[in-house]
């Protein structure tokens, strides 16, 4: 607190641009007050933003929960004379079985493709940690695979683990891993791992990135004063690495969750949600819903629900840094 | 010592390398197919180089294909339309919001998040219903707006911390010496923030070029499509000919490349800087 105040005095421009200068001290500081200078303007930058997002952002989502409760479809939905139905929808989509596997797909799906992403960042990161030449550039390129549009990523992993021809299957036999090719988007016990794998391919150099950020601030004085103690390599990363790396574990492991769990591009291109429903996960249960037989009330329904887990998530995320930065 | 710190690095170099190329070697075989005849792509054992290179794929699925040239034209006017928007909106508010001593940081940080954590369909269907209803479905104005929902919450966020590193005495500087609150942040802390914007274009650009959800609930003609979405639609057409549609699919890819190699130092920041806290 202390420390505050003297910062605030000295004026200096790190701390000035930080703490806003206290009201008292601007007054002095000001010729004359006008309308103009008032609190109010400066709120006038953020308004054609706020409204933005009250508009696209916001009020479709009041708007989504309210058609939810309205059996909408194609025929009713442009004269809006569709009949409200209370809770149906609701009751409707909760005792679908196809609702209930999707959600189910929808946690393995997620679930794996953390994993992979968590452990294969992880290890590439501390690969990264290292000092060598080139490592700035080769970080850089590892990120391509983030940037890459879904659909060219998904694309490419369609034809690579084609069952015919797939450059996967080729490299699998040769090495005497497989006996015979696998069909892996077309089979439904492989689909499911050959969307994984795709997914967990763009989302690993994002995870590693971070990931690295949080290693590389972690105080070399506590590895040097640890190796001295004559703690070996698994110690410093047991004791060390992951209780320093705690906040941004979380981090990775949540941002991920989220993004994940909302997918539905690489998904979709992949495998349109099949064989079956093999691959069908919860984004893309609610667009076919929705979009596909224009169920509009219950695609509304589908997608409020979709929206809870990650919605849930971002509050604990948001809850949990909050504590970090205050602690 | 040094030497042989020396040497460990270069050892860790190679073996960087040879993880990096493993790792992109997608990227390869999407360009590699793409250079392939049809009957090359069946042979076995796969060609790992295609030479000569064969250029018929992009000849017949790209040159000769009016439908890709309709969707890069579409993808870059939604992308472009995009970008201004994002910038018109979020470069004013990240100003407001680092000027502002705001007892509602919290709560305005905690909407910003959760609007960029939203899944794209979420918005999609009820953005489909209103954009019907008020006449302008299947226009590339929805589709910016659609976009940009999702990008003006990123850009506030990583532009914020921009403006806040503008000191605040030199906006007042300009203040005092008879600028309005608009020249002051028009003249002073917009060119102080030059790099922040350039992440938030480069980004939100490669965002909406990318963007496949939007595109394909809002885009209800085939002339309104963004590349992305024609694309999906080669998936069907197409069936085997994975040549062309690698080619269709290096061309959705090069914008991106080229943007990356360019900005790169800018993007790496801005991904990093968005993903984690204001």
């Amino acid at each position: 607190m202390a420390s505050e105040r003297t910062v605030r005095r000295s004026g200096e421009a790190a701390g000035a641009a930080r703490v806003p200068a206290s009201a008292g001290a601007r007054a002095g500081r000001r010729p004359r007050r006008s309308l103009g200078d008032s609190r109010f303007g400066d709120y006038l930058f953020v308004a054609p933003a706020a409204l933005f997002i009250a508009a696209t952002i916001l009020y479709p989502i009041v708007y989504t929960i309210n058609l939810g409760f309205y059996d909408v479809t194609i025929r009713n939905f442009l004269s809006g004379a569709a009949p409200f139905v209370g809770l149906d929808n609701y009751r409707a989509m909760l005792a679908d079985p196809a609702f209930q596997r999707a959600f189910g797909v929808s946690l393995l799906y997620t679930g794996g493709s953390l994993l992979l992403t968590f452990v294969a960042g992880f290890a590439l990161a501390l690969l990264f940690d290292r000092p060598f030449p080139g490592a700035g550039v080769l970080r850089a390129l590892l990120l391509l695979a983030w940037i890459l549009p879904s659909v060219v990523s998904g694309n490419v992993w369609r034809w690579m683990l084609d069952g015919s021809n797939g450059v996967v299957n080729f490299a699998l036999m040769r090495l005497g891993l497989l006996e015979r090719p696998v069909f892996w988007l077309t089979e439904s016990e492989t689909a499911l791992t050959g969307v994984v794998l795709a997914t967990a391919w763009t989302t690993i150099p994002f995870a590693m990135v971070l990931l690295l950020a949080g290693l590389q601030g972690v105080p070399t004085t506590l590895y040097e004063a640890a190796s001295l103690d004559g703690a070996r390599a698994w110690r410093r990363f047991t004791d060390i690495t992951v209780p320093m790396l705690r906040p941004v574990i979380l981090t990775v492991l949540l941002l991920n969750f989220i993004y994940t769990f909302k997918t539905f591009d690489t998904v979709f291109i992949m495998t349109r949600g099949g064989p079956g429903d093999a691959t069908t996960v919860l984004p893309v249960y609610a667009y076919t819903i929705g979009f596909g037989f224009f169920r509009l009330g219950e695609g509304a329904v589908a997608t409020t629900l979709l929206l809870v887990v990650p919605l849930v998530l971002s509050l604990v995320y948001f809850w949990l840094t909050r504590r970090e930065e205050a602690a | 010592m040094p030497a042989q710190e020396r040497r460990e690095g270069t050892g860790i170099a190679a073996l960087a390398t040879l993880l990096v190329g493993v790792y992109l070697f997608p990227v390869y075989w999407m360009v590699a197919t793409s250079l392939k005849a049809q009957r090359d792509i069946f042979a076995v054992p796969p060609k790992l180089v295609p030479w000569p290179p064969d250029f018929e794929p992009y000849r017949e699925a790209v040159l000769a294909n009016p439908e890709v040239a309709r969707g890069v034209l579409n993808s870059t006017i939604i992308a472009i339309g995009t970008t201004v928007v994002t910038l018109l909106l979020a470069a004013p508010a990240g100003y407001g919001l680092a000027r502002l001593r705001l007892r509602f940081a919290a709560a305005i940080a905690l909407v910003l998040l959760i609007a960029q954590m939203l899944p794209a369909i979420n918005l999609a269907l009820p953005l489909f219903v209103i954009f019907a209803r008020a006449g302008l479905a299947d226009s590339y104005l929805a589709l910016i707006v659609a976009n940009a929902t999702a990008t003006v919450p990123f850009a506030i966020i990583v532009l914020r911390p921009f403006f806040l590193s503008v000191p605040g005495d030199i906006v007042e500087a300009s203040r005092v010496d008879g600028s309005t609150r608009f020249g002051a942040f028009w003249r002073v802390a917009l060119p102080l923030s030059t790099p922040g914007l350039v992440t938030v274009a480069a980004l939100t650009f490669l965002t909406a070029w990318g963007e496949f959800v939007f595109g394909l609930t809002l885009a209800t003609s085939e002339e309104m499509q963004p590349i992305t979405v024609v694309l999906s639609r080669f998936i069907t057409q197409f069936g085997t000919r994975w040549n062309e549609l690698m080619a269709v699919s290096t061309v959705v890819a090069i914008p991106i490349v080229v943007f990356f190699v360019l900005l790169q130092r800018y993007i790496v920041g801005g991904l990093t800087a968005g993903a984690t806290k204001e």
